[in-house]
């Protein structure tokens, strides 16, 4: 029985309800078979069959659809079998049936087709997708609470012992939690307009508007988060998560959609996972692991056996998963952060490092994940030829760290765990790999040498001295800036130790290597500890598996700072604990040189959005002096560009920063 | 020594952008005129560093607009 309807105390037909009914151009085989509750009211039911064991609640009420227009409850023009119907329901125009649902209080359902459940439906749990590979080998299960971080454990960890088997083990006891005999369409959801409905649970406020077709599948929603379905989508074998918005045709086909997705405009997505604020318009994806913030909007956009988060696709981005004649069995990796430009082409498999640009058609392997922020263009034969942390000073990065939280569309409980920090532990620990990589690589070249090649992907030699300074300063002013926050503590205690504040929590966990587990940043040794402990049983289920990666999630700050402590005395070569107050001051000072001159190099990248030469093809059938006023007034002008005045802000405000702090220690 | 910066500096350009050295001029515009782009102006500053042995500023670098300036710049940093 379910939930909205187990209080309630239903009771049989009364004989003049059962004439009222029949006179209204209702049949049932056996009205014995239909239970009513208190309120019902048998004048708002007309021309429908009963079938089966059927319960119908209050329906005296009204209900007012998005447009405003108020229609009573009830129903009409329909075939019910085995359904149990909540309150204040509206029920109209039922082309075949309604078969084995339990439909909650206040929800309206018209010009439907069928809406239907098959025995022993799972309502899409339990669906095995290739992803990734799609010769198979990194299967990953469908269920309502899949995230992230699960999924990418599932996927992608295959080299630890027992764990595939032990979190199949979870999302199989997931799937059998869901498979039922009913269907559910949770309260306040609103279906209309659409064909067909099998084996589909519709969540709570979803709204499903002139949809094809949905089968096996679930449409997750809340009152807080609903989720909209729309026009001609065909979805089978799919789960689609809260607050997620399908529409514009697109099709899906044993996919995961996860929170706050938009898809439409006739994307289509087969064999594919996307967690937390995807986008996916026109294109196509195809056995992709679309971490948070996926972005593909162009048409001619093929994503395939692809890993990515905090993507955006260029149009006419590709891949190959065919290298050579066993089928498509490889994969690739973009790691957080990338772009590919229009019509970039990758021959998998590949590995990009965060927060990189690939331009061009890539068809020879490279490997540059230790080399983030990198440029990595295609040259004529295929090659990679990168420009070591050439993207550090984009204009562009600098504003997609900012505008992720902000464009963070879940509402209410939020299931995967997202680390937004583009400077962390994961990327500087990669820029200080990269860069002893270059230096050896550079000490160790004859001049009279042009490209070295690292890992697949050619560098021009005299850019290995030019990546180590990008990384050097990306390196100084995160762990400046992160050491002077904590230096700061004096501001407010200034009888603290230094050494206090400079102090590791309790319980943090230091590790020099970082991972970034589907979107989730956290030290390996916490990862580690994680697998062992569901191999081993100690973590026997998904709750308390979820409850483990919550703590580590919170545990981020305090992890990150023993890591800060280590990477400061490699890179510096003092030991936070030696540090004088004066030494703060220096490091202060620093960090306001370094970060200048970052802020001064980004605000360079932005300018040329300014140049003449940008202002080509402005001031349409005007003279010269037409381009500067057309331009201005379309594009605004350097001066006045949000973005210019919030990096010049940011650096009055550090100004602002350090000073206080110099005060502060002055007068201590 | 102003003129064999320059000679050496034009040089450097020519390779880096592929031009003829009859191209380049002392009011040439790296941008502008020779064409350069973001990332050619990052492999600019290396080819000078690894010609004159030097260490630039990106950032100060930014303000080097032409070639004349650039072998002002160097034969400043050569002083």
């Amino acid at each position: 029985m379910p939930d909205h309807v187990s209080s309630v105390k239903y009771r049989p037909l009364t004989p003049e309800e059962i004439e009222t009914l029949a006179g209204r151009g209702c049949t049932s085989a056996d009205w014995g078979l239909v239970e009513v509750a208190a309120g019902f009211r048998p004048e708002r039911v007309r021309n429908t069959l009963f079938g089966g064991v059927v319960r119908l609640g209050a329906n005296g009420g009204t209900l007012t659809d998005e447009a405003g227009i108020e229609k009573t409850c009830g129903i009409d023009g329909a075939s019910i079998f085995a359904c149990s119907i909540g309150s204040d329901v509206r029920i109209a125009n039922i082309g075949v049936h309604i078969a084995r649902y339990d439909i909650g209080d206040g929800a309206c359902i018209e010009n439907v087709g069928t809406i239907e459940t098959r025995p022993d439906a799972t309502f899409g749990n339990g669906v095995e997708i290739e992803v990734l590979n799609e010769g198979g080998g990194r299967e990953v299960a469908l269920f309502d609470r899949l995230d992230s971080q699960f999924a990418h454990l599932l996927c992608l960890h295959r080299y630890r012992a027992g764990l595939a088997e032990k979190l199949r083990g979870f999302a199989k006891a997931e799937s059998a939690r869901a498979r039922h005999s009913h269907g559910r369409i949770g309260a306040g959801a609103r279906i209309r307009h659409t064909k067909c409905i099998v084996d589909v649970n519709v969540g709570p406020h979803a709204v499903i508007d002139g949809a094809a077709l949905l089968s096996n599948g679930s449409v997750l929603s809340s009152q807080q988060a609903p989720t909209r379905i729309g026009c001609d989508v065909q979805a089978e074998s799919f789960i689609i998560a809260e607050g997620s918005k399908v529409a514009g045709g697109a099709i899906i086909g044993k996919s995961f959609i996860g929170q706050g997705c938009q898809i439409g405009r006739q994307f289509s997505s087969e064999g594919s996972l996307f967690f937390a604020n995807c986008e996916g318009f026109h294109g196509e994806a195809c056995s992709v692991f679309a971490g948070p913030y996926t972005v593909t909007h162009h048409k001619s956009t093929l994503l395939i056996a692809g890993w990515f988060s905090f993507y955006n696709a260029g149009s006419g981005t590709n891949q190959s998963n065919h290298l050579y004649k066993l089928g498509p069995v490889h994969e690739g990796k973009l790691e957080r952060g990338c772009k590919t430009g229009s019509f970039s082409y990758m021959m998998w498999p590949c590995r990009v490092g965060p927060f990189s640009v690939v331009l061009g058609k890539h068809s020879r392997t490279f490997d540059t994940s230790d080399f983030p922020f990198s440029y990595l263009e295609a040259t004529p034969s295929g090659r990679c030829l990168m420009t070591p942390g050439f993207n550090f000073t984009t204009v562009g990065t600098v504003r997609d760290a900012a505008k992720w939280p902000a464009r963070d569309r879940r509402k209410g409980p939020k299931r995967d765990r997202i680390t937004f920090d583009v400077f962390s532990p994961l990327t500087v620990g990669r820029m200080i790999r990269g860069s002893e990589k270059m230096k050896e690589l550079l000490d160790n070249t004859d001049r009279n040498i042009d490209l070295v090649n690292m890992n697949g992907a050619d560098v021009k030699r005299i850019l290995l001295r030019t990546g180590q300074k990008f990384y050097r300063s990306a390196i100084g002013m995160y762990l400046l800036d992160k050491v002077l926050a904590r230096a700061e503590v004096l501001l407010e205690r200034p009888e603290l130790p230094l050494s206090e504040a400079f102090a590791v929590a309790e319980g943090a966990v230091y590790d020099e290597q970082w991972v970034d587990i589907g979107g989730q940043m956290m030290p390996r040794k916490r990862l580690d500890d994680l697998c062992a402990a569901v191999v081993e049983g100690r973590i026997a289920d998904l709750d308390a598996m979820n409850r483990e990666l919550d703590a580590v999630l919170q545990a981020y700050s305090a992890d990150e700072w023993a890591w800060i402590r280590e990477a400061y005395a490699t890179v510096f070569g003092k030991r936070l604990d030696d540090l004088t107050i004066g030494d703060t001051v220096e490091l202060a000072d620093e960090l306001l040189k370094t970060r200048q001159k970052f802020l001064k190099l980004v605000l360079n990248d932005a300018s040329k959005e300014f140049d003449n030469v940008i202002r080509t093809g402005f001031g349409q059938d005007g003279t010269a002096d037409d381009v500067a006023a057309d331009f201005e007034a379309v594009r605004g002008n350097y001066d006045g560009n949000k973005f210019v005045r919030e990096m010049e802000n940011e650096l009055v405000a550090l100004n602002a920063r350090v000073e206080k702090y110099k005060q502060a220690v002055a007068a201590r | 020594m102003a003129g064999d910066v320059r000679e050496r500096v034009i040089k450097v350009v020519a390779e880096t952008l592929n031009l003829e050295a009859g191209q380049i001029h002392d009011e040439s515009k790296f941008v502008e005129d020779l064409g350069a782009e973001s990332m050619q102006s990052v492999e600019l500053i290396a080819a000078f560093e690894e010609e004159f042995d030097i260490e630039m500023d990106e950032e100060e670098a930014l303000d080097v607009k032409t070639v004349g300036k650039a072998v002002d710049f160097i034969a400043a940093h050569l002083d």
